[in-house]
């Protein structure tokens, strides 16, 4: 217990944080309330799994709020003019993995740093969707996409079943295949990693591709439930994506993943945003204490950090190596 | 290699030899936006038009004031990510404050509340060694939800009957044909080269934002320094806030949605390494009006704003990758590079 405590710290606030909802309110523990809150968790863990891989990596990808706007409108505008279904989603997939193949490449070809060349598509990004649609609602009404949200194989919720199909999926990866192995390597130490041969920018590419993938299926999620597409959705949406890893306790620096950490990340997240709304508090209190949250699970982590020693000793790293 | 050759090389580096590169690395950005500002009468005549060109000047004005901040932050190996919901929060409490106490309050509550947040922000990164990337998005959402609060019963808007007062025309008013912000923003470079080139606080902070560690070593304080560095991101947006709201005159939580990208863009374009240890204030300062000047002619030539996004953000990446280039085939001086990266004068 106190080992998964440990390794997922996040563990005893989420369990405390339902306590105290269940005491408080007599909607929480209803089961359409908790199904309403693991859908959107399922919808935003998605996208934080990919995300673990890439912060696993000690890199960020600030570009997968304007994805999901695009992918949502290449869906839409898809749809629309009649594609088949089928063919929308490999469009909007595919406009995801393009934006990601570009991220990749930029960085690794051209040399920018990744936290201003994902900046720089996600400003691109976002205009190019907003140029796409003139600005104007792509509005659908497809039951198959409605399918991707409101469907239910077995019972079960549909994004529920991508989710936890994701999350095994990237957990088999980090903790079972070589590219797991070799991407905590890069972050640990990149040019390690590279002098001990590692293909470190095919690899570099291959995670960024990952979540412009994860970012265009998010926005077909997105656009499933609110059946349209246009250039603003997906505005902010990077920072949630990094917020749920974060929380999960993948180490900021790279070198270490938790994907049950972001898995359950999504779930604190949005419970707590249920919560403030069940319990009538206006929506300002739900920034602050996601903020606050953001900020306690990285003093625990730091806490945590300091007993085990020191750092690598990577950009970022520097400013908070422990004295020697 | 020998001590001598050691202690030569950064001597060598240290300004006798003309290196294109270092002009580059401070001049690039500004000489871009000569050509630009020499090529707009034809591209987009009227650009100098003085209305025009004053609009241009102040509507820079509050994003360069907090660039120098960021300038600074950046140097020193840290991101600021709040200053949008510092940015909101402190024009919300001025505003609140000229409705209760006049045009010194506003000034004050501006000030202190910028530098509040900027101690906030400190604190958590020194006291909770929270890493300031983490920290700073953290009150990114705080500050803006604080913000929201204040405002949950609509913006904080100006009195219509102070309109007429010397505080609403501060926003407006020109002083030799050149706005007040600009004049503002121009003074507040002038002390931040000061601070950085003069004073030992700012050869301190790039020589911890050339190595935490190093700098530990040689007595420099972690806390003193971020305390410095994050007071100061907080001073500048205090004084970015009173330009803003003396010229839009309202306020609330949604105030100027990211910001703190513009601002960071800004200060990377200009030439600021990511990587710290290194500024440019005449680099902040250029891509600040690079930005602008840009803008104002895609709008002038009637692009839509959804290409304008467009060519922005190509425009960062190509300035980043003749960077990133021009570091990589430097590679054979690199280690003497980062030799003379522990100098902190350049």
């Amino acid at each position: 217990m106190i080992k998964a405590v440990r390794r997922v710290p996040l563990l005893v606030p989420l369990i405390l944080v339902m306590v105290i909802l269940a005491v408080s309110t007599d909607t929480f523990l209803s089961t359409g309330n908790l199904e309403n809150v693991l859908v959107a968790a399922a919808i935003l863990a998605i996208p934080g799994v990919a995300m673990t891989f890439c912060l696993a990596m000690g890199e960020f990808d600030l570009s997968v709020g304007s994805t999901v706007s695009l992918a949502g409108v290449v869906c839409c505008t898809a749809l629309i003019d009649g594609h088949p279904l089928p063919v929308a989603f490999v469009m909007a997939l595919g406009a995801g993995a393009v934006i990601g193949l570009v991220n990749g490449l930029v960085i690794t070809k051209l040399g920018v740093t990744p936290f201003i060349a994902t900046l720089a598509t996600l400003v691109i990004v976002r205009g190019a969707s907003l140029a796409y649609t003139g600005g104007h609602d792509q509005i659908v009404n497809s039951a198959g996409l409605k399918y991707l949200v409101g469907g239910r194989p077995l019972g079960v919720p549909m994004p529920i079943v991508l989710a936890v199909v994701a999350a095994g999926l990237a957990w088999w990866t980090l903790n079972r295949t070589r590219f797991g192995r070799w991407v905590c390597a890069i972050g640990s130490n990149r040019d390690a990693a590279a002098m001990s041969g590692l293909p470190v920018d095919r690899i570099r590419i291959a995670v960024y591709v990952l979540v412009g993938l994860a970012g265009g299926v998010w926005g077909l999620l997105i656009s499933s439930q609110l059946q349209k597409g246009n250039g603003q959705l997906g505005l902010g949406f990077e920072l949630d994506a990094i917020t749920v890893v974060v929380l999960g306790g993948t180490a900021l620096l790279g070198g270490r993943a938790s994907v049950i950490g972001t898995v359950l990340g999504a779930v604190m997240i949005e419970t707590i945003r249920n919560g403030l709304n069940l319990l009538n508090t206006p929506p300002a209190y739900q920034r602050i204490s996601v903020g606050l949250l953001l900020i306690a699970a990285l003093a625990l982590l730091a806490l945590r950090r300091d007993d085990r020693g020191t750092q690598p000793n990577r950009t970022l790293a520097k400013v908070q190596e422990t004295p020697a | 290699m020998t001590a001598d050759t050691i202690t030569a090389k950064p001597a060598a580096a240290g300004g006798t030899r003309f290196s294109l590169g270092r002009q580059w690395d401070t001049w690039g950005v500004t000489g871009i936006l000569l050509i630009l500002l020499a090529c707009t009468p034809f591209i987009a005549p009227g650009f100098l038009a003085v209305d025009n060109a004053q609009s241009v000047l102040r509507e820079s004005a509050y994003v360069g004031i907090v660039a120098l901040g960021m300038t600074f932050a950046i140097a020193s190996g840290a991101f600021d990510l709040s200053v949008g919901g510092q940015l909101a929060l402190t024009s919300v409490v001025s505003l609140m404050a000229f409705g209760a106490g006049g045009t010194g309050a506003a000034i004050a509550a501006a000030v202190a509340t910028g530098i509040a947040c900027g101690l906030v922000n400190a604190a958590l990164i020194t006291g909770l060694r929270v890493p300031p990337f983490v920290a700073t998005l953290g009150t990114l959402f705080v500050f803006r939800g604080v913000a929201y609060l204040l405002t949950q019963d609509g913006p904080k808007i100006l009195p219509y009957d102070q309109i007429g007062s010397p505080f609403a025309r501060m926003g407006s008013l020109n002083v030799v044909g050149l706005p007040l912000p600009f004049v503002i923003m121009v003074a507040v470079f002038g002390a931040g080269w000061v601070l950085l080139r003069r004073t030992a606080t700012g050869r301190r902070t790039l020589a911890y934002g050339s190595s935490p560690s190093a700098a530990r070593f040689c007595g420099i304080s972690d806390t003193r320094t971020r305390v410095f560095v994050f007071g100061l991101v907080g001073l500048t947006v205090g004084i970015a806030a009173l330009t803003y709201i003396t010229r839009v005159w309202t306020a609330d939580g949604s105030a100027q949605d990211g910001f703190e990208l513009k601002v960071i863009a800004a200060v990377v374009l200009g030439g600021t390494s990511l990587k710290g240890g290194k500024a440019t204030l005449i680099g902040t300062f250029s891509a600040v009006f690079l930005v602008s000047v840009l803008n104002e002619v895609l709008v002038s030539r009637g692009v839509e704003s959804a290409y304008q996004r467009i060519v922005l953000g190509c425009v960062l990446i190509v300035a980043l990758t003749i960077d990133g280039l021009r570091t990589r085939f430097a590679a054979p001086g690199s280690f003497r590079r980062s030799l003379t990266r522990l100098v902190p004068t350049r």
